[in-house]
């Protein structure tokens, strides 16, 4: 029950949270003196175009009325229409969502899967040769730039090895499937061709986008377990003559990994925040090269709608991450 | 006086401006006295099993929207030029007009009436091409109020264009507008009857036709991701026919970053790049063996824009001096690195009515402080708005700041998003005093690049420089309702010289076209308007 009330609260927060996300992104993107009709109409329009269009989408109405409208339109549903593609952006999100989450879903596999046993490695081998290579590794992970890396990885893989495409997720047009993601929707049509293909496609962005992740999942879970490794209770299960091994992946690892858990919220964050870049530079076709898209085009409804959806996002990865602290962490609740 | 037909005919796959020039044939050709020249495709019909593959093009613009009624831009043609068909086309480098759907086209002698008779051809689902479709097309224009709209509203109204047969489409202009061929191959043809069928509260089918076709193109739409880009196949029917060695396929990827495209040509996952790829990756890429690049004169001008009503620059001696005391051989020599040509004038050299012995000015700042000392009013900070995320518009403006402050002059930058300065554009309290920026070619006439931007009867639109003068009107405007094009010529040679002496502007360089291709690609015909991405045409060996 106490974990119940404990969601009910984290969830009254949450549309106040995005409430306050948009009524702050809105009013930013307003304050840049550019005018979006023109943008809609291009550089040879008419007046009369211009006012046409400034009426048509309400960029005539004063500006709390345009933020009062937006709010209501988004609550249902509906985010406007791009100035850009003059398509709805809600569809233009849904329809980018399954290669970013996709790309996502793989990275955090990656960086989870990979850092966390480094990082228990590390803090069990403290101060050795492999504890002192991977410090180095991680620190390099931190503080490479993404799109610098996604270039030395296209150059290293792609041009000089050839084990990897440039760029794109797929060598054509994707498969008609379900679920969005081409690894799934490949395995389910049973074409294995297609499936190494879409693979070999997620290689290098995941590799790029996963490395600072998986750092930061190393230093927290190493800083977690070397920790907790000097608590009274390893002790007392050390002289009870427990293996090392039940020790440490089956009680310090729990107890070291509340804070792992937190910066898997905020890697996450930091994660779609990279994914645009990554995204451009690999021209993943998801929501980062949107973004890039809608900045580059002034396409206020675009950045609004993608302002959202990461907010969306982080406010309910953070949410889980919540619940998960307290399912691990009796403390909490 | 009535118009006189003339057809020539050009088969397909292209003259081969790259690698061969297998395939052209010409079947005969009359030069039109209206100044536009035709060319009829009809006899042309050679169907032979030629396809060549796939070609694959990597893009620096994504594809958005298919709906070819609301875009009007060069980084998104592709899909307009090879899905769809207008009544003419512009083809080759320079520019020739060409009849497309339309076999011929009589306008009337007051040049109010056009009337186009159309060829035999058939939209992809194959259906024929009707007078009610162009009819359809153009109105939808008018309606949806995008795209290339402000090409149309000044001299067609909405129900005015009349299908007179299922062959013949009469446009009644409300005004003399010798540009009216020129902007016409932008009013492509859709299949009424199809948009028709799914349009939803008056749309007038848009929320399909963003994502669908309904065109008659030489190539018919297969996929398509706005994510992604679109490939679409041959369509054998085409009432052009096709030559010997043709594509199957083109494929269009919307790919933003340089350096993707780049690696992705180099490691043969593209055949082509659109033609914005920066000069120092041409460069580079010129000593690579699977690559080759096409380098042609374009027709985009590089200048500034000067706001001629505020004072001091409201004193033709001011707007001189600044002239004088820009260094165009350091900025296109240095700066650039030769990859543009020196354009005294707005109107690009490689274009009809562009005086071929202009004289421009020069770097000269002895020209400029005399210029500056007949200044009659005071001088002041001039403030040069330059474009964020366009490099060179900021060089340009660093040189001139330079220049100014040598004869005494101080300018300050003010750098800001492309978006930001448009939408200043046309307000005379609003626009910067000096604006580094370059002039596209919307269409291939030398009113684009003279009457539309500075005609006093523009200001507030296409003229941002706000420039009044009354010859330099009388001029544009009498070269818009002459139809000859020797007609037209003179006065539009005057006009831009009229620009250069009253220094309207500052204007700098016309731009070089780069297309870079794999090696196997043949029968490339590069024309300023739409690049080189008119596909049928290219072939691979």
């Amino acid at each position: 029950m106490r974990l119940l009330g404990l969601i009910a609260r984290r969830l009254i927060w949450v549309p106040l949270t995005l409430l306050g996300l948009v009524v702050l992104v809105f009013m930013v993107s307003h304050v840049v003196p550019s005018d979006p009709a023109r943008i809609l109409a291009g550089e040879n329009a008419t007046t009369a175009q211009l006012v046409a269009l400034r009426h048509e989408y309400g960029f005539d109405r004063p500006l709390p009325v345009q933020l009062l409208r937006y709010i209501v339109a988004v609550i249902h549903g509906n985010m406007g229409i791009s100035l850009y593609t003059e398509t709805p952006v809600a569809g233009e999100i849904w329809r980018r969502l399954p290669a970013t989450m996709e790309l996502a879903f793989y990275s955090m596999l990656v960086a989870v899967g990979l850092g966390v046993p480094l990082g228990v490695a590390a803090a069990l081998n403290r101060n050795s040769w492999f504890d002192h290579v991977l410090r180095v590794v991680t620190v390099s992970g931190l503080a490479i730039a993404a799109f610098w890396l996604a270039i030395l990885l296209q150059l290293l893989f792609s041009m000089w090895l050839g084990v990897t495409p440039v760029q794109g997720r797929i060598s054509d047009f994707g498969p008609s499937g379900v679920t969005g993601f081409y690894t799934i929707d490949a395995a389910l049509s049973g074409d294995w061709s297609m499936e190494i293909d879409v693979l070999r496609h997620l290689a290098l962005p995941v590799a790029t986008l996963s490395f600072p992740a998986m750092a930061t999942i190393v230093r927290f879970t190493r800083a977690g377990v070397i920790g907790t490794l000097g608590s009274f209770f390893v002790d007392y299960q050390r002289a009870m003559g427990i293996p090392r091994r039940v020790t440490v992946w089956r009680y310090v690892l729990r107890s070291a990994l509340t804070g792992t858990l937190t910066q898997i919220g905020l890697v996450f964050g930091n994660l779609l925040a990279g994914a645009v870049v990554v995204e451009a530079v690999f021209d993943w076709p998801g929501l980062g090269q949107f973004a890039v898209n809608s900045i580059l085009q002034s396409d206020y409804n675009a950045i609004l709608g993608f302002t959202i959806y990461v907010g969306v996002m982080f406010v309910a990865v953070n949410l889980l991450i919540d619940i998960g602290q307290v399912v691990l962490d009796p403390r909490g609740r | 006086m009535g118009g006189r037909i003339a057809t020539s005919c050009v088969g397909a796959a292209g003259d081969g401006m790259i690698g061969g020039s297998d395939g052209r044939f010409v079947l005969g050709r009359r030069e039109l006295a209206l100044g536009a020249a035709t060319l009829s495709l009809a006899g042309a019909r050679t169907a032979l099993a030629g396809g060549t593959g796939k070609f694959v093009t990597a893009n620096n613009n994504s594809y958005d929207t298919l709906d070819p009624h609301v875009v009007f831009d060069i980084g998104r043609i592709a899909s307009r030029l090879n899905l769809y068909d207008a009544l003419v086309r512009w083809t080759d480098d320079p520019p020739k007009l060409n009849m497309w759907l339309a076999e011929k086209v009589d306008i009337s002698p007051d040049a109010l009436s056009y009337t186009f008779t159309l060829k035999d051809a058939k939209f992809h689902d194959g259906s024929p091409v009707t007078a009610d479709d162009v009819v359809y097309s153009i109105e939808r224009i008018l309606a949806l109020k995008k795209g290339a709209y402000g090409l149309f509203s000044s001299v067609v109204n909405p129900g005015t264009t009349k299908a007179i047969d299922a062959k013949t489409v009469r446009f009644t202009l409300t005004k003399p507008y010798a540009v009216f061929m020129a902007v016409l191959p932008e009013m492509w043809v859709v299949n009424s009857k199809m948009v028709r069928a799914h349009e939803k509260g008056g749309d007038w089918g848009g929320g399909w036709l963003a994502s669908h076709e309904a065109g008659s193109g030489s190539f018919r739409l297969a996929h398509y991701d706005p994510a992604v880009g679109f490939s679409a196949n041959r369509f054998a029917d085409h009432f052009a026919g096709w030559g010997p060695k043709y594509l199957d396929q083109v494929e269009f990827l919307g790919i933003l970053e340089v350096a993707s495209r780049v690696l992705g040509l180099e490691k043969g996952e593209f055949d082509a790049l659109d033609g914005y790829t920066p000069y120092d990756q041409i460069r580079r890429m010129r000593g690579k063996p699977n690559v080759q690049i096409l380098a042609k004169p374009s027709l985009r001008t590089m200048y500034f824009i000067i706001h001629n009503r505020r004072p001091p620059l409201d004193d033709v001696n001011m707007r001189r001096a600044l002239c004088y005391a820009f260094d165009y051989d350091g900025f296109i020599n240095n700066l650039l690195d030769g990859s543009v040509a020196r354009n005294a004038g707005i109107i690009p050299d490689p274009m009809w009515g562009a005086p071929k012995d202009l004289q421009g000015y020069t770097y000269d700042l002895d020209k400029a402080k005399a210029a500056l000392a007949k200044v009659k009013g005071s001088l002041r900070t001039l403030t040069i708005n330059a474009l964020g995320g366009y490099p060179q518009s900021g060089q340009a403006a660093e040189l001139l700041q330079s220049g100014l402050a040598k004869i005494g002059v101080t300018a300050t930058i003010l750098s800001q998003p492309w978006p930001v300065v448009d939408a200043k554009l046309g307000n005379e309290k609003l626009s910067a005093d000096l604006i580094p920026l370059w002039r596209s070619a919307y269409f291939a006439d030398p009113d684009n690049w003279t009457g539309y931007i500075y005609n006093s009867k523009q200001i507030g639109r296409g003229n941002s420089s706000f420039f009044s003068n009354a010859r330099f009107d009388e001029l544009t405007d009498k070269a818009l309702v002459l139809v000859k094009q020797e007609d037209r010529q003179p006065l539009y040679e005057e006009a831009s010289r009229i620009l250069v002496d009253q220094a309207a502007g500052l204007f700098i360089y016309n731009t070089n076209y780069y297309g870079a291709f794999d090696k196997r690609v043949r029968g490339v015909r590069y024309c300023p308007i739409g690049d080189a991405q008119d596909m049928r045409w290219q072939w691979l060996a």
